[in-house]
C-alpha cells in the first residue's frame, strides 16, 4: 500500500510539473502568445482598444490575467485547468477541452488499434522465427525487419498515400469516416471509420512490428534454453502447454511495460501521421495549433499528450505485479529462508 | 566389456534384482572438429533398492550418465545402445524402443530426475503448486490424492506444505526449492530417482540436510536412487555402491567402501588422495598432475594413461576391460594387483560428519 501510494504521489507531482511548465512557457515566452493576444485585441477593437479589453481576452484564451501578481494567476490557471477549462482556442473560437473531447477518441481508437495488431502479431512472428531459429524464414525475417525498423513511418505513409489512395484509389485519401454518416454504433460507421483507418495503421504497424518481434524472437529463444522447459518435457507437460505457458508467458512478459509507454508515445508520433492523412484527431489540432499560434489549444494537446505517456507509464506499473508474480509486492522483498 | 550379464554382490542375497541398467550406451554430438563422445560405451546396473553413487570430475560424462537413463537427451545429442528397465513383476522394458507416448508414462511415473540448480528448474510465473498440479493432471493422476501426497512428501522434507504450495519459485531460499524439487520427482511414486548434482549450489549444512533426508526417504519409499556429484566426501556414507567415472567411461565400481578405502583404479586412488580431508596434513594432498581429456581426442588404449604413474607401453595401446578385483568390486586398469603398492591410500577411514 506504501508504494501504491508513493507511484500515485509521483503521478500527480508529474503531472503538476507539466502543467507548471506550460504556464511558465506561455507566461514568458518572447514573442509568444501574450503578444500575440495583444495583438490580436488591438486588432479586433481598432485603434480604441482598452486596456480592459486585452486583459478580458486572454482571461478567456489564456486562463490567466496578466496583471494579477504572478502566484494569483498561476492559481486561477491551475483551478482552471482542474475544473477541465483549457481556455479558448483562438483559431477554432471553441472551448479547448471540446475540442480535444471530440478528437481525443479518434486519435486513441487510431493508436490502440496499431499497437494492437503490431504487438499482437510481433509477438505471433517472433516466437514463429524463435521456433525455427536459424532456418531459413528466420533469417531472411530478421534481414527485412531491421530494413522495415530502420524507415520511418512517415516515409511508408506518404508512400502507401500517393500509391494505394491516389494511384490506385483503393483508400481514401483524408477525414476520419465518409462523410455524411450518422455517428453510432452502426455497421456501417465502423466500417467506414475502419477503411479511412486502414493506411495510417499500417504505416505505423510496418515500421514498428520488426523492432517488437525481434524482441520477442530473443525473449522466446532464451526462455527455449531454459532448464524449466527441458524439466517440463521430462514431467509430461504437453509441448502445447509448455509453449503457451512457459514459453510465451515468460517471453512476453518484459514486453508489457513497453507497450503501455509506447502507447503514449504513440501521441508524439500522432502529430505527422494525422497531418500526412488529413486525420483529424489530436495530433492533427496540435499540428495546427502550432502553425496558427494558436496557444491555448497547442496547451491542452500538450498537456493531454504528457499525460498520456504518464498514465501509460503508471498503469504498467500499477498492473505489472498482476501478470507477473515476481513484482507483486511491488519491490518489498517476500523472500524467506 | 562383458556386462551385459549383472553380476551379483556377493553379500547380498544373490537374488537382488537389477532395476535399471545401461548397456554399452553412448553418447555422441558430432561437431565440427569432429565426434564428440560424450559417454563412452558404458554399461552399468542399477540394483532394486540400493543407493548408486556416481563420481566424477567436472566434464567426465556424469550428466550425460544421467540424462541417459531416462533417454532425457536433447537434441542434437545422439544417445545409442540400451536402456533397459525392469518393472519389478519380470516385465523388461527396452528405454530406447518406447513410443514418445509410452516414453512420457516411463518418466516421472517410473524414473524422475532432479537436476542440479534447483532455481532454474521451475518456471518463474507459476506457483509450486501449479507446477505439482499440471504434473498430476497431464499424467492422469487423481489431483486430490495427489496433493495430498504432496502435502505428506514436504512435510517430511521439513517444509510447511501450504505456504510453500502457494508460493512462486523466487519466493523461496535455494535449499527449500532444493527440496521442494525432490518432492516434486516423487509426485508420482517413481521406483528409480536419478539425481544430477542435487546439492551442488547449496551450502554444506543444506547438503548434509539434504542428504540425510534423502537416506530418510528412500528407505520409506523404497526407491532406487541414482545419486551423481563431483563430491566423493558427500556419497562416501550414503551410497550403498560407488561407480567412478573418468573421461566418459566408468572406471570402478564396487561398494562404497572398498571403492573408497581399498581403490583398485589409479585414478580413483589419487581422487581420493586429492581429496581435502581433516584428518589428512595438507603435505599429503596430492593433485593429479595433468588435465582431463577432450571428448573430440580420447587417447588410446587407457583414457587415463597420460596421466597415471602405472602407466606402460601395453595401457597406451590396450584399453583395459573392466577387471574384477574381488569383493563385487570391478575396476578398467591391468594392474589391478599392483595398484595397492604403488600408490598407497593417505586415509584408511572414511568419517565423514
Amino acid at each position: 500500500m506504501k508504494w501504491l501510494y508513493k507511484r500515485l504521489m509521483q503521478f500527480v507531482i508529474t503531472v503538476f510539473v507539466v502543467m507548471t511548465l506550460s504556464f511558465g512557457l506561455v507566461r514568458f515566452m518572447p514573442g509568444g502568445p501574450m503578444d500575440y493576444i495583444r495583438a490580436q485585441a488591438l486588432a479586433n477593437a481598432g485603434t480604441g482598444t482598452t486596456r480592459t479589453l486585452v486583459l478580458e481576452t486572454s482571461r478567456e484564451a489564456l486562463g490567466f490575467t496578466p496583471d494579477a501578481p504572478l502566484h494569483v494567476q498561476y492559481f486561477n490557471y491551475i483551478t482552471d485547468i482542474l475544473m477541465g477549462d483549457l481556455g479558448i482556442s483562438i483559431a477554432n473560437d471553441e472551448p479547448v477541452s471540446a475540442i480535444i473531447a471530440e478528437a481525443l477518441p479518434w486519435t486513441l481508437f487510431l493508436m490502440v488499434l496499431s499497437m494492437t495488431i503490431m504487438f499482437v502479431g510481433a509477438i505471433v512472428i517472433g516466437a514463429f522465427m524463435a521456433y525455427r531459429e536459424s532456418g531459413r524464414l528466420d533469417t531472411g525475417l530478421t534481414s527485412i525487419f531491421a530494413v522495415l525498423n530502420s524507415t520511418p513511418y512517415y516515409i511508408v505513409a506518404l508512400l502507401l498515400l500517393s500509391y494505394m489512395a491516389f494511384e490506385l484509389n483503393w483508400f481514401p485519401k483524408r477525414g476520419r469516416v465518409a462523410p455524411f454518416i450518422e455517428p453510432g454504433f452502426t455497421v456501417e460507421f465502423i466500417y467506414s471509420a475502419l477503411y479511412h483507418a486502414t493506411l495510417p495503421v499500417i504505416s505505423i504497424v510496418i515500421t514498428g512490428i520488426g523492432g517488437i518481434a525481434l524482441q520477442m524472437r530473443g525473449n522466446a529463444i532464451q526462455i527455449l534454453g531454459e532448464d524449466y522447459l527441458h524439466v517440463g518435457r521430462l514431467r509430461g507437460i504437453p509441448e502445447r502447454r509448455l509453449t503457451y505457458r512457459y514459453v510465451a508467458r515468460n517471453a512476453i512478459l518484459p514486453m508489457y511495460t513497453q507497450f503501455m509507454i509506447k502507447l503514449g508515445t504513440m501521441f508524439g508520433g500522432a502529430v505527422v501521421l494525422e497531418q500526412i492523412f488529413t486525420y483529424q484527431g489530436i495530433g492533427k489540432y496540435m499540428f495546427e495549433a502550432i502553425s496558427m499560434r494558436d496557444y491555448p489549444l497547442m496547451m491542452g494537446c500538450f498537456l493531454v499528450i504528457t499525460l498520456a505517456v504518464v498514465t501509460g507509464v503508471f498503469i504498467a506499473d500499477m498492473t505489472y505485479g498482476l501478470i507477473d508474480p515476481r513484482i507483486s509486492t511491488g519491490g518489498e522483498s517476500n523472500e524467506s529462508f | 566389456m562383458a556386462n551385459t550379464e549383472p553380476y551379483r554382490t556377493p553379500n547380498e542375497s544373490n537374488d537382488t534384482p537389477v532395476k535399471l541398467e545401461l548397456r554399452d550406451t553412448s553418447v555422441s554430438f558430432s561437431m565440427d572438429r569432429g565426434e564428440s563422445r560424450v559417454l563412452d560405451s558404458v554399461s552399468m546396473e542399477v540394483y532394486d533398492g540400493e543407493i548408486l553413487g556416481v563420481v566424477g570430475e567436472s566434464g567426465s560424462g556424469k550428466s550425460m550418465f544421467a540424462s541417459a537413463m531416462l533417454d532425457a537427451i536433447e537434441a542434437p545429442g545422439e544417445l545409442t545402445g540400451e536402456v533397459v528397465y525392469h518393472t519389478g513383476d519380470g516385465e523388461t522394458v527396452s528405454v530406447l524402443d518406447l513410443s514418445p507416448s509410452e516414453l512420457r508414462t516411463l518418466r516421472w511415473e517410473s524414473i524422475a530426475m532432479v537436476f542440479q540448480g534447483s532455481h532454474s528448474s521451475w518456471n518463474p510465473t507459476m506457483s509450486i503448486r501449479g507446477h505439482f498440479n499440471e504434473t498430476l493432471s497431464y499424467h492422469d493422476f487423481d489431483v486430490g490424492a495427489g496433493m495430498d501426497r504432496a502435502n505428506r512428501l514436504l512435510s517430511e522434507l521439513y517444509l510447511d506444505p501450504e505456504r510453500v504450495l502457494e508460493s512462486y519459485p523466487h519466493e523461496l531460499s535455494g535449499g527449500m526449492k532444493q527440496r521442494a524439487l525432490i518432492a516434486l520427482s516423487l509426485i508420482l511414486k517413481p521406483d528409480v530417482l536419478v539425481m544430477d548434482e542435487p546439492t551442488a549450489a547449496l551450502d554444506l549444512l543444506m547438503q548434509r540436510s539434504i542428504i540425510a533426508l534423502l537416506d530418510a526417504i528412500q528407505d520409506e519409499y523404497d526407491l532406487t536412487l541414482v545419486f551423481i556429484t563431483h563430491d566423493i566426501e558427500l556419497v562416501a556414507d550414503l551410497a550403498d555402491r560407488l561407480a567412478v567415472m573418468y573421461a566418459f567411461e566408468i572406471i570402478e565400481a564396487g561398494p562404497a567402501d572398498h571403492v573408497l578405502l581399498d581403490s583398485s583404479h589409479p585414478y580413483t586412488r589419487s581422487l581420493v588422495n586429492s581429496t581435502p580431508n581433516l584428518e589428512t596434513p595438507i603435505e599429503k594432498m596430492q593433485p593429479i598432475p595433468g588435465e582431463a581429456p577432450d571428448p573430440v581426442n580420447v587417447p588410446t588404449g587407457c583414457s587415463y594413461s597420460p596421466r597415471c604413474q602405472l602407466a606402460d607401453e601395453r595401457c597406451r595401446t590396450e584399453d583395459p576391460p573392466m577387471i574384477d578385483a574381488g569383493n563385487a568390486h570391478e575396476s578398467a586398469c591391468h594392474y589391478v594387483e599392483h595398484v595397492d603398492e604403488e600408490i598407497p591410500l593417505s586415509i584408511t577411514d572414511v568419517t565423514v560428519q
